[in-house]
């Protein structure tokens, strides 16, 4: 069940009223708030409700032993033991066969044959968001950071809560769980803020993305020795804009159709593009993913307490994990080493007595912007590439030009410059527009909202693709 | 960090947030009509959404006779070759 489409608009019609019907009633409102997520996640396949209901349990469970077990030992036993469930459930559905097939090659270029199989299993949706919320909760109650909850359906409402669940944002589970104390109170939300962002998320996704992919970086990365050197360097442009439009929808969409039901979820987008640094950029791209790294991976692995030469191993270490995370292939993790490098040096650079002299002027602030830019835009090429002979192609036809005119149709350039406007537009336009909208009453808001999803539903070509995170 | 949706509204009730949703659907259906009729008609195999599909046809047929489906056909088929396509 996709946001954009007839399905998902009918299940959140039902949703809204039945949810806040019961909003007098929190165990009944979150038992049903539970069973709505679990009829959204079976949508795609009902069989891996089980993996969801088990990720629920283990969490349950390792908390509560966690937050009781008063000897340490047998604490970081227990939360040690629950994060490896967690990440073996990952592994076994996302890695195990990326991971036999390196051991295959790896014993035949050796001369020996490894009698090995694949596994060959489906990919459940939502998988590595799971292991995210889930972790998240165990290692902040073995922290201290929140009680373990006594209540097992808030682990799994937490844990499946239809909005987040299959793209995120990550919500941590001190921002969640205490949210479901209490009922919220419609008064807590902006509704015309809420309706722009998911109106707003369309838009990206619909007519900014779809159009995007459909008329020109997908036929581009399918056979780029078709295209001429620009439309491949436009591709790469075109591809940045659509990764952006794409995912920040999803998450625009979550957020605002969490608020509607009175839950807040965290910012997970802050105009990356504007970033001046790849750790400038970071702080601004899937910001969520990038705290539960830094928070989860990069501090336990020690951060930067141990000198230079450690934090470089530590920002490398978290960022070809954080790559291979998208996925079990060469070119995420080369992603990811891309942006550990690039963090590396940005890191020793902005730490640097020439940094200090020269790093604030405006001359440097555009060169650090342009770089930091066409860094991000190129690595995606990575991330986009099907495998590394496919990235292969790409740098050869933008090095040789096949002599090709380009086919590039003049819609891309309008769609980029849509791109562009998303990360200049004034960062509260859209608070202050919903508060207007809050006071102007039912009428005004209807009609805004129509006018706006009528011109979406204009120019959106028919059908809509999964959304790109969808397959991590 | 900050929280784009926590913000103090005057429309603080849901039932008035519901009446808002409802009708921004309601009207884009009567917009585009099309849509949920073949929605309603490709799950229709049983005849269990029969009494649905019934109601979107007559809202197709409304939309119709006062001219307002084909506006936004008109739309769609003007945005798509203003755009070099054939998507709508």
């Amino acid at each position: 069940m996709l946001f954009p489409t007839i399905d998902f608009g009918l299940f959140f019609a039902f949703s809204f009223v039945l949810v806040w019907s019961l909003n007098a009633y929190n165990t009944a409102k979150k038992l049903v708030l539970l069973a709505l997520s679990l009829a959204f996640y079976a949508s795609w396949n009902w069989r891996f409700l089980l993996l969801l209901l088990a990720s629920g349990a283990i969490s349950y469970l390792v908390g509560l032993y966690v937050d009781a077990a008063a000897k340490r030992p047998f604490r970081r036993l227990a939360l040690g033991l629950g994060v490896a469930l967690d990440l073996g459930i990952l592994g076994y559905f996302k890695y195990l066969d990326f991971f036999i097939a390196q051991a295959m090659n790896l014993a035949h270029m050796l001369g020996f044959e490894l009698p090995l199989g694949f596994v060959n299993v489906t990919l459940p949706v939502a998988i590595s968001f799971l292991t995210f919320h889930a972790i998240s909760y165990i290692v902040d109650v073995y922290r201290g950071r929140l009680a373990a909850s006594r209540s097992p359906l808030d682990i799994f409402l937490y844990i499946s809560f239809f909005p987040h669940l299959v793209a995120g944002p990550i919500v941590r589970a001190h921002v969640f769980l205490p949210q479901l104390a209490t009922p919220p109170r419609a008064g807590d939300f902006s509704f015309g803020e809420n309706m722009l962002l998911i109106l707003g998320g369309l838009f990206k996704k619909m007519v900014i993305a779809n159009y995007l992919a459909v008329r020109f970086v997908d036929p581009v990365f399918i056979d780029p020795s078709q295209f001429s050197r620009f439309d491949l360097i436009m591709a790469i442009y075109a591809y940045a804009v659509q990764i952006y439009a794409d995912f920040s929808a999803y998450t625009d969409i979550a957020i605002g159709v969490a608020g509607l039901l009175g839950y807040h979820f965290p910012q997970n987008f802050n105009q990356p593009y504007r970033a001046l640094g790849i750790g400038d950029f970071w702080r601004r791209w899937h910001m969520t993913l990038s705290s539960w790294l830094r928070d989860y991976l990069y501090i336990p692995l020690g951060g930067n307490r141990h000198g230079a030469l450690a934090t470089a191993r530590n920002l490398m270490l978290t960022m070809v994990l954080g790559g291979l995370w998208h996925g079990a292939n060469w070119t995420f993790l080369i992603w990811g080493a891309l942006h550990g490098s690039a963090l590396v040096v940005d890191h020793a650079w902005r730490r640097s007595a020439a940094f200090a002299r020269w790093g604030s002027g405006p001359v440097a602030r555009v060169v650090d912007w342009a770089l930091t830019f066409n860094f991000v835009c190129l690595a995606w090429l990575f991330f986009r590439a099907s495998s590394l002979d496919a990235v292969g192609q790409f740098f050869a036809g933008m090095w040789t030009d096949n002599g090709a005119p380009s086919t590039m149709p003049g819609v891309v350039l309008p769609l980029i410059a849509c791109g562009a406007l998303t990360q200049i537009a004034p960062p509260r336009a859209r608070a202050t527009i919903g508060v207007v909208l809050d006071n102007r009453g039912a009428f005004a808001q209807a009609a805004v909202g129509f006018v706006l999803l009528y011109a979406i539903v204009v120019m959106a070509p028919p059908g809509s693709a999964p959304f790109i995170y969808f397959q991590f | 960090m900050a929280e784009p949706n926590a913000k103090p509204p005057t429309s603080t009730s849901p039932w008035a947030w519901a009446r808002v949703l409802y009708a921004v659907l309601a009207l884009t259906v009567f917009a585009f009509p099309g849509g949920l009729v073949d929605w309603l008609d490709d799950r229709n195999a049983d005849g269990w959404l029969s009494a649905p599909l019934a109601l979107a046809r007559g809202v197709d047929a409304a939309s119709t006779a006062l001219g307002v489906k084909q506006i936004g056909q008109r739309l769609r088929g003007w945005f798509a070759a203003a755009i070099g396509g054939e998507d709508a």
